[in-house]
Formats: structure tokens, C-alpha cells, sequence
């Protein structure tokens, strides 16, 4: 059943524009980010580390949480279009298996992007003529990310199904992902989604994270993933659809 | 006239409102905490220059972004809806229902401007600002940013009203937000391509770095500037009004 509901997903996603835009915002990152390292080399001394603080700064705070809304809200647009949302409720799949397999597909069009955010970061860094070995570590902030990722998308799936505005759940990530620089900055963002990105993606600092905060990121990440997922779950078991 | 309030009556219960202030209340929290970090470090430099300098920035990033979400609300209803066709139906020229919706978003955004320039003053005045409250500089402040506004809301409706997944739209929101950020940091040629970067551009007072510390200078803007504005803003218009009104619903 979960299998059948992840190829539609699939299929709905497949041969949509929303590639275009999810190739786009992280590129701009990319692009505004080694530009400034290129203009202020003299300062930023320390290669490949110094690049990542650059290009992953606007892009780990900003960016991809607001990307990461944007798809979530795509999953669930269609269904908010032409009373789709009766169809999907009489369809003889589960509610999990709805809601896990959008979660499902908002996580591999992560993982798609992240992977891609990798390499233009490796190629900007080949381009800039940075001569030490790439640094090992993007491959923890990468899946750090990822996994924080899909936090965010329970929580933007949850909403994107309850709001039938597109624009809405847009507008509330970019305030929640201030929200969590405010957490940050506050020492508490273990506790928040949103700043859990920063954290894992090492936006705003670079140092490395001990076992003990790693297994408490992934604890607080699995936390979130669940218990948003079962209230959404029961939302949509328990609710009456309006479409 | 009766067509904006038609739009203003279709979204009356869509919390487009609740969603500026949420926005505003953000960027302004943001603002202010960075204005009292700053002052509490620098008291002799606590001053109504500072938190406007400091909201012109962050306007850069905020305003296009809300700017998207509003003007995505007002095409998107109708998609959603599939309303067009009942729209360009009316008996109204396509040019005045786009008129209308413009109108109706710039009206929107002039609100949040006023808004921003109340928390400014309240800020200012709880602050115990030994100025007194500087009203032609509040004055300038929202018509440069509201001019800047106009001109993101042209290229927003544009894109909203002609492609009906809002992704594309509200990326180019989250694009514009990015460039608005960052626009300082580009060369002066570049950055006056982009319409984004003239809610700083605009803004009546600037950042200067002299000896090392960082001032805030009150400017008048040169004339060009909001010229190219006007522009850009009026081309794109133009360009949308003509497309959508011969566009095939």
C-alpha cells in the first residue's frame, strides 16, 4: 500500500517545474556566496571552511527551509485543487500511507538537493583554485541536514495539508526559520526544527559536534518526525477533509 | 474603485492580514533586538537613524518575500477557484481587473509600511530617543520603500497571475528576498539591475565606515534612482497587464 502511494506521489512529482525551482534556489546560494569569498579572500584565510560559511550561511538559514516549505506545500497542492482531497481519502490506502509517503518524497527531493548543493559547493571550490583536500566533514553537515530536513518537512507537510493556501505555509517558514536563529543564538536550538537545520548543517558554526550532542540532534530530530507525523496522521483521520 | 474593493471583499476572510503582521511582527522583533543590543553597546549612538538604517536592511529580505505571499494570495484565489474565466467575463476591461488586483496588493503593503513606521515610532519614543520623533525622515523611509514595493509587486503579479503553480512565483520571492539581502555586496552597476536591491538603495539613511567604527548618515537620495525605479517597475507592468489581458483563460 505504502509502495503504490509513493509511485503516485511519485508520478505527480515526476514531470512537474518545481525541479527547476529547487536547482535554482540553491545555485543562487552558491553563486552569491563564492562570490563574496572571492571578494573578500584577504580575510577569509581558511579555504574549503571559509567557502562553507559563505555559500551554507543564507542558504542553511534561509533557503532551504523555505525550499523545503515550497515542496511540501507542492505535495499537497494538487489535492487542494478540484475537491482532489475526497479522492484521495476514498482511495484504499491508509492515512499513514498518504502522509508517510509525501514525507517520503519531500525527503528524496531533499536528499536530491542537498546532493546537489554538494557538488556545486565542490565545484565553486575547484573554480576559486582552493588547493587543500576537500574537507570531510560537509558529509556530516550534509546528512545532518538532510536528517533535520525532514524534521521540517513533517512539520511543513502538516501544515500544508491543513492550510489550502500555498502561499501561507510559505510565509509562516521563513518567520519560524528567524524564530529558530533567535533559538539559536539563545542556546536552544536543540529544541526547535528550525534551528536544529542550523545546527546540523553548520551554518553558523563549524565546530563538530560531540557523540553526545550528535545522539541528542538525532533523538530531538526523531522526536519531531514522529510526533508531528501522528498528529497529522490523526488530523487526517479524525477530520473532515474540506476541499 | 468598486473593483479593488471587490478584490479587497474576496479576501476578506483569507487572514492575509494576520499573515503581514505575523511577518512584520518578526522582522521587527529581529530589528529591535539588534537595535537595543547595539545601543546598549554604543548608548551615545542611540538614534532614529539606527533602527531605520536597521529595517531598510531587513526590509531587503522581508518585503519581497511578503510581497510574494500577498500578491500570491490574490492571483492564487482565483486559480484555485477557477475563477479567471468568470473574471475576464466581467464586464470590465482585463487591463482594470489587473489594475484592481495591483491596487489592491500595493494598498496591502502601503498598510504594513505604516505599520513599520508605527513600530519605529513607539520604539523610539519608549527608548527615550533624545531627538524628537523625525517625521519627514519616516515619511521618506516609506515612500522609498514603498516605491521599491511597487515595483516587486509588478514583477510578483506578473508571474502569479500568469503561471498557475505559485512555486514559481514564491520562489522568486525567496530569490528576490535573497538579492534584496545581499545587494550591497554587489558592485553599484550590477545592483541596479535588480529591482530588489532599492529598498536599501532608496533608503534615506545609510552605513558609513570611517576609522574603523561604523555611522549612520542621513542622504537624499539621487533622483535617478527612484527614476529607474519607476521604470522598471511601470515596464513590468505594463508588460503583465498586456500579457494577461490577451492571454488565453
Amino acid at each position: 500500500m505504502l509502495i503504490k502511494s509513493l509511485a503516485a506521489e511519485w508520478l505527480k512529482m515526476r514531470k512537474s517545474y518545481i525541479w527547476s525551482i529547487l536547482a535554482a534556489l540553491p545555485a543562487v546560494s552558491i553563486l552569491i556566496g563564492t562570490a563574496n569569498y572571492y571578494a573578500n579572500k584577504s580575510v577569509l584565510t581558511n579555504g574549503w571552511y571559509s567557502l562553507w560559511t559563505q555559500v551554507s550561511l543564507f542558504y542553511g538559514e534561509f533557503f532551504l527551509p523555505v525550499l523545503i516549505a515550497i515542496c511540501c506545500a507542492y505535495l499537497c497542492r494538487l489535492e487542494h485543487f478540484n475537491k482532489n482531497w475526497y479522492q484521495v481519502m476514498t482511495a484504499p490506502v491508509s492515512r499513514s500511507a498518504i502522509f508517510i509517503s509525501k514525507l517520503a518524497i519531500a525527503g528524496i527531493m531533499m536528499l536530491i538537493v542537498q546532493a546537489f548543493f554538494l557538488l556545486l559547493y565542490f565545484c565553486a571550490g575547484k573554480v576559486l583554485g582552493l588547493a587543500s583536500p576537500f574537507p570531510i566533514e560537509t558529509v556530516g553537515w550534509m546528512s545532518r541536514g538532510l536528517y533535520a530536513s525532514i524534521a521540517i518537512s513533517a512539520v511543513q507537510l502538516a501544515l500544508s495539508i491543513r492550510i489550502r493556501s500555498f502561499a501561507v505555509p510559505i510565509g509562516i517558514s521563513i518567520c519560524a526559520a528567524f524564530i529558530g536563529l533567535g533559538m539559536y543564538v539563545m542556546k536552544l536550538g536543540m529544541f526547535y526544527p528550525y534551528s536544529l537545520l542550523t545546527i546540523g548543517i553548520g551554518a553558523l558554526s563549524q565546530e563538530s559536534l560531540t557523540i553526545a550532542e550528535n545522539g541528542l540532534f538525532l533523538a530531538m530530530n526523531s522526536l519531531f518526525i514522529v510526533i508531528v507525523s501522528a498528529i497529522a496522521i490523526r488530523y487526517l483521520s479524525k477530520r473532515d477533509v474540506v476541499a | 474603485m468598486k473593483a479593488i474593493l471587490l478584490e479587497f471583499y474576496k479576501l476578506r476572510r483569507k487572514r492575509v492580514f494576520l499573515m503581514i503582521v505575523l511577518f512584520l511582527l518578526v522582522e521587527i522583533s529581529w530589528a529591535f533586538l539588534s537595535v537595543s543590543m547595539a545601543m546598549s553597546r554604543n548608548p551615545d549612538k542611540a538614534g532614529w537613524e539606527g533602527i531605520v538604517v536597521t529595517i531598510a536592511s531587513m526590509n531587503g529580505l522581508f518585503l519581497p518575500i511578503l510581497s510574494a505571499v500577498v500578491v500570491s494570495r490574490i492571483s492564487d484565489m482565483e486559480h484555485t477557484g477557477n475563477t479567471w474565466k468568470l473574471l475576464m467575463a466581467a464586464s470590465l476591461p482585463r487591463s482594470r481587473i489587473y489594475a484592481a488586483k495591483y491596487a489592491c496588493a500595493c494598498l496591502l503593503m502601503l498598510l504594513a509600511m505604516i505599520l513599520l513606521s508605527i513600530a519605529i515610532a513607539t520604539f523610539g519614543l519608549a527608548n527615550g530617543f533624545a531627538q524628537p520623533l523625525p517625521l519627514s525622515l519616516l515619511l521618506r523611509f516609506v515612500s522609498g520603500t514603498m516605491l521599491a514595493n511597487m515595483a516587486v509587486i509588478a514583477l510578483q503579479q506578473w508571474i502569479s497571475s500568469a503561471v498557475k503553480n505559485q512555486a514559481f512565483g514564491l520562489g522568486l520571492g525567496m530569490v528576490g528576498g535573497f538579492i534584496g539581502m545581499t545587494a550591497d555586496l554587489f558592485p553599484e552597476a550590477v545592483r541596479r539591475i535588480f529591482v530588489w536591491s532599492y529598498y536599501t538603495g532608496l533608503s534615506c539613511v545609510t552605513y558609513k565606515y570611517e576609522n574603523g567604527t561604523m555611522e549612520f548618515v542621513t542622504r537624499s537620495v539621487e533622483p535617478a534612482l527612484p527614476l529607474a525605479v519607476v521604470l522598471m517597475g511601470g515596464a513590468v507592468y505594463l508588460i503583465g497587464s498586456i500579457h494577461m489581458s490577451r492571454k488565453e483563460e
